[in-house]
């Protein structure tokens, strides 16, 4: 089959003329010193990375993964599969697994002699009790009911049950999880923290004191962890892959500024760096020593102007048409052009099968205006009569790329007879409101991506199941029988052809009706030092340290200067 | 006594009253901590067995009783958190024989940690600060209003004010990034950011926050000691002092500078208050991980348990400070005591 994967686009020419002219304002220093570029793999030495936010949850894979804790937590926590170079799903634990009963059940087969963090041998007994104590009523799972087709969850989940009917340990290296309906993406949920096996030092339930401990390629000792300040995870020695990790030891410092965490990458204190400002970012790209070593993820955050179909005036699809059209994403991406990408449809580049020639929302002023007339509210851009007579409240939260994007959506707007009231909130606010039936007109949504499948966003925010008076995630309050039925047909579609092709009809009803105005695609820039090596982007894993060595220069060897 | 028994009462309900309106205030604004803890994409039905583990389907009334009364409760003298799940979020505070009194914030919503521990952890880092940045503006601040004071007029005058004008006027944030600039990056004498591991660590690493806190209050107290001097160093008796011979230094240490110091320990008293708050901005930009960057962020991921905490401890501190001047004035000025 043909890859149609898309990765984050080249800059275009005008951000190049920008990053020139931004580059030309300050220099910046020589890359660090580095072993001959084709040096092989050795083990040793320590990879540094920060931060400006702190972990928010914890490294309980039971607990809901931030931005933050999910690279640490991969770390720790192997999983029965996982994501390749590609973020295509391949064994892990499991060194194969098995469809059954018509996509009903899913049996893996387990690897012999994989040691855990706790020198125990995995079983399928430790997979079992994962799972239970991971999908326990006590246990504050934010991921449990993405379980909810496992047999005998509602009544495991609901305390009537001392055990988890539809997990199953066959053998002692075999486990089967049994479904109540097929359900296509079951190996994407197996990618989540929330079932990675735990050691027995985890017991049966969530406790707060427990030190996560796992099967992962790095382990995390007590004391290792100051929450708020850093986190270091030293090798898992008895990493059931061999050679692997190569590192000694990968420390996070968090809560650092932007600022310090430049100082510190310039002194080859901080191995990679992923939270420059866009200025020091542009600087360093149009630097010729750093432009090789700058590092783009995927798109694996999808955003969009959510417009409330239940509400006047986007209950009107003519007039959630002409914003659609009216927007100018180009202006979107100039906010941050290292880390955003236009986007014109509901998948982000990390999902396998997007078709790019496909004619999503493309802009289109005069296609708008007409949109605009056919709801009955025709615009006239050089009177600047008509539109809609009312202004609509927009709501953002602050701080946040939102802040800065709702200026370009409200001149955009403008041109086609829509005025726009900024209401900027905090982000709990900002849930509160938009999550509520009615609580907003229009706001600005996103989502990132769980797991590359397009189910992952259509079902989540555009199939009526989504809705929910209190705390909808589908923020449009969009509802469309055939798009409803075309996503259930899609879910237990085995065929991965026939279901993107589903998924693809799914785009189009979604693009036309446009319960939301798609806008940019977000990813990650990432920028090492030439002695980082073997460092390969991964929107599914990010920073995924496993396979990264360093590189530096034997003493008394002669730095290749600035050579990646 | 009466009188020191009547304002600890003002200031139990001073403390009281505080924490309510937070309570109170925390509860009204929109916002879901269960939201907030599962995540923004956690589905509704998460969400809601989320919410109920968190105790937060309740009624206010019976969610504000129950803080108050796990706050302050009698317990075992030794707790075992693995073992008693009633006192897993406990702190033995003062040891009473067979039992003891705890100290009892609950648990993080977010981080699924007993908020003593945290408080306990960040406190006194906090309180470590602030006195390093106390003692900052106190030392150059003294010292600068002085000699601003005995050289009324001349060019040394002249700079020590308009350089003050500047530490006051100049925000935080500039100032941290100008230390940072200079002494972390430029010369590399001091560590950029960050709280350290060992003792020596630590000392280095509160320099450049405790003189960015300090800025503001040393340039403040340079204005108020030489305004107060000059105005004490006219007064009849150091004339007469004077006449009798005493040195220039003896007017300014002894004589005038004891007379000032009614106003600086007002001063001190705000200031105390203020910094045991959480200096926000400074422990921000150098990472110094005290109780403004756990507020902070606890505010915005609407953790309640640890906004509490952290409004008991500012409110105790501000109010506690309050009675130490108050106190101190009584020492300061006999005039305080006879009245």
């Amino acid at each position: 089959m043909r890859s149609i994967r898309t990765r984050a686009e080249p800059l275009p020419a005008w951000a190049w003329a920008l990053l020139a002219t931004v580059a030309c304002s300050q220099s910046v220093p020589a890359p660090m010193p580095a072993a001959a570029a084709d040096a092989p793999p050795r083990r040793g030495g320590e990879l540094h990375l920060a931060s400006f936010a702190d972990i928010r949850n914890g490294l309980d894979p039971v607990v809901s993964p931030d931005g933050l804790s999910a690279g640490p937590m991969h770390l720790i926590f192997a999983g029965l599969v996982d994501y390749d170079a590609e973020e295509r799903i391949v064994p892990d634990l499991a060194e194969r697994w098995e469809v059954a009963d018509a996509g009903r059940t899913y049996r893996f087969f387990l690897r012999r002699g994989v040691t855990m963090q706790d020198g125990a041998e995995l079983t399928a007994d430790d997979v079992k009790r994962s799972a239970e104590r991971a999908l326990h009523p006590t246990t504050p799972d934010a991921n449990a009911s993405t379980f909810d087709d496992l047999v005998g969850f509602a009544a495991y989940a609901a305390g009537k049950a001392d055990h988890l009917e539809g997990v199953v340990a066959e053998d002692r290296y075999v486990v089967a999880f049994h479904l109540a309906k097929p359900d296509a993406t079951f190996p994407y949920l197996m990618t989540l923290p929330t079932l990675r096996p735990t050691c027995r030092t985890a017991g049966d339930r969530y406790s707060d004191t427990w030190l996560p401990c796992g099967a992962g390629p790095f382990l995390l000792r007590p004391g290792d962890w100051k929450r708020g300040v850093t986190l270091r995870l030293v090798r898992h020695d008895a990493y059931f892959r061999a050679g692997l990790p190569y590192l000694d030891a990968v420390e996070w410092s968090y809560n650092m500024t932007q600022l310090a965490q430049r100082v510190r990458f310039e002194r080859g204190e901080l191995d990679i760096v992923r939270d420059l400002t866009f200025a020091d970012a542009s600087r360093f790209v149009a630097d010729p020593r750093w432009s090789s070593l700058g590092v783009v993820e995927a798109d694996v955050r999808v955003y969009g102007e959510a417009m409330n179909t239940r509400v006047r005036p986007f209950d009107d699809v003519e007039i959630r048409r002409a914003v659609a059209a009216a927007i100018d994403r180009t202006q979107y991406v100039l906010m941050q052009p290292m880390t955003t990408t236009a986007m014109d449809q509901a998948l982000p580049g990390v999902v396998a099968g997007v078709d790019a020639s496909f004619p999503h929302q493309r802009y289109d002023l005069a296609a708008a205006l007409e949109h605009m007339r056919k709801a009955g509210y025709p615009y006239d851009p050089a009177t600047g009569e008509g539109g809609w007579p009312e202004p609509i409240e927009y709501l953002a939260y602050d701080p946040g790329l939102p802040a800065l994007t709702s200026q370009i959506l409200q001149q955009d707007l403008a041109r086609i007879g829509l005025r726009l009231h900024i209401k900027l909130v905090s982000f709990a606010a900002f849930l509160a409101i938009q999550q509520r039936e009615g609580g907003a007109t229009m706001s600005q949504g996103n989502w990132t991506l769980d797991y590359p499948d397009p189910s992952n966003v259509f079902d989540t925010l555009f199939a009526s199941s989504a809705i929910d008076p209190s705390g909808s995630l589908n923020t449009a309050f969009y509802s469309n029988p055939a798009l409803d039925a075309l996503l259930a047909r899609a879910r237990v579609e085995i065929d991965p052809a026939a279901r993107m092709e589903m998924y693809r009809q799914a785009d189009a009803i979604v693009c036309d009706d446009a319960p939301w105005a798609f806008t940019f695609g977000y990813h990650a820039f990432d920028l090492r030092q030439p002695y980082v090596r073997g460092f390969v982007p991964n929107a599914m894993r990010p920073l995924d340290a496993t396979r990264v060595w360093i590189a530096r220069p034997a003493p008394g060897a002669r730095a290749p200067e600035g050579a990646p | 006594m009466r009188h020191l028994a009547r304002r600890l009462g003002w200031s139990v309900f001073v403390v009281w009253a505080v924490v309510s309106i937070t309570f109170a205030v925390n509860d009204l604004l929109p916002g879901d901590p269960a939201r907030m803890m599962a995540g923004a994409q956690a589905s509704p039905a998460d969400v809601a067995r989320i919410r109920s583990r968190m105790g937060l389907d309740e009624p206010l009334a019976a969610r504000y009783g129950r803080f108050w009364k796990k706050l302050v409760h009698l317990g075992p003298s030794v707790i075992d958190r693995k073992t008693s799940p009633a006192h897993a979020t406990c702190a033995v505070v003062v040891p009473l024989g067979g039992s003891s009194i705890h100290l009892d914030f609950g648990k993080s919503f977010q981080r699924q940690q007993a908020v003593v521990d945290l408080v306990g952890d960040r406190l006194p880092r906090t309180a470590a600060l602030a006195l390093a940045g106390m003692l900052v503006q106190l030392l150059v601040g003294l010292g600068t209003g002085i000699l601003a004071a005995a050289r009324r007029g001349s060019w040394l005058d002249r700079a020590l004010v308009g350089t003050s004008l500047l530490g006051i006027s100049a925000p935080t944030f500039l100032i941290a990034l100008c230390l940072q600039f200079v002494f972390a990056r430029r010369l590399g004498w001091l560590p950029l950011d960050g709280f350290g591991s060992t003792l020596a660590d630590h000392a280095r690493c509160i320099v450049l926050p405790a003189f960015t806190l300090g800025v503001y209050g040393a340039a403040y107290y340079t204005r108020l000691v030489r305004d107060e001097m000059l105005v004490l160093l006219k007064q009849d008796w150091v004339r007469t002092a004077r006449a009798k011979g005493a040195s220039t230094a003896r007017l300014l240490l002894a004589h005038g500078l004891r007379n000032a110091l009614v106003p600086i320990v007002t001063a001190i008293g705000l200031d105390v208050g203020a910094l045991l708050g959480g200096a926000v901005v400074t422990e921000t930009v150098f990472r110094w991980p005290g109780l403004g960057d756990l507020s902070v962020h606890a505010m915005l991921d609407r953790d309640g348990p640890v906004i509490l905490a952290c409004v008991v401890v500012t409110s105790v501190g501000i109010v506690l400070a309050n009675v130490v001047v108050d106190a101190l004035y009584t020492r300061l000025d006999p005039r305080v005591r006879s009245s």
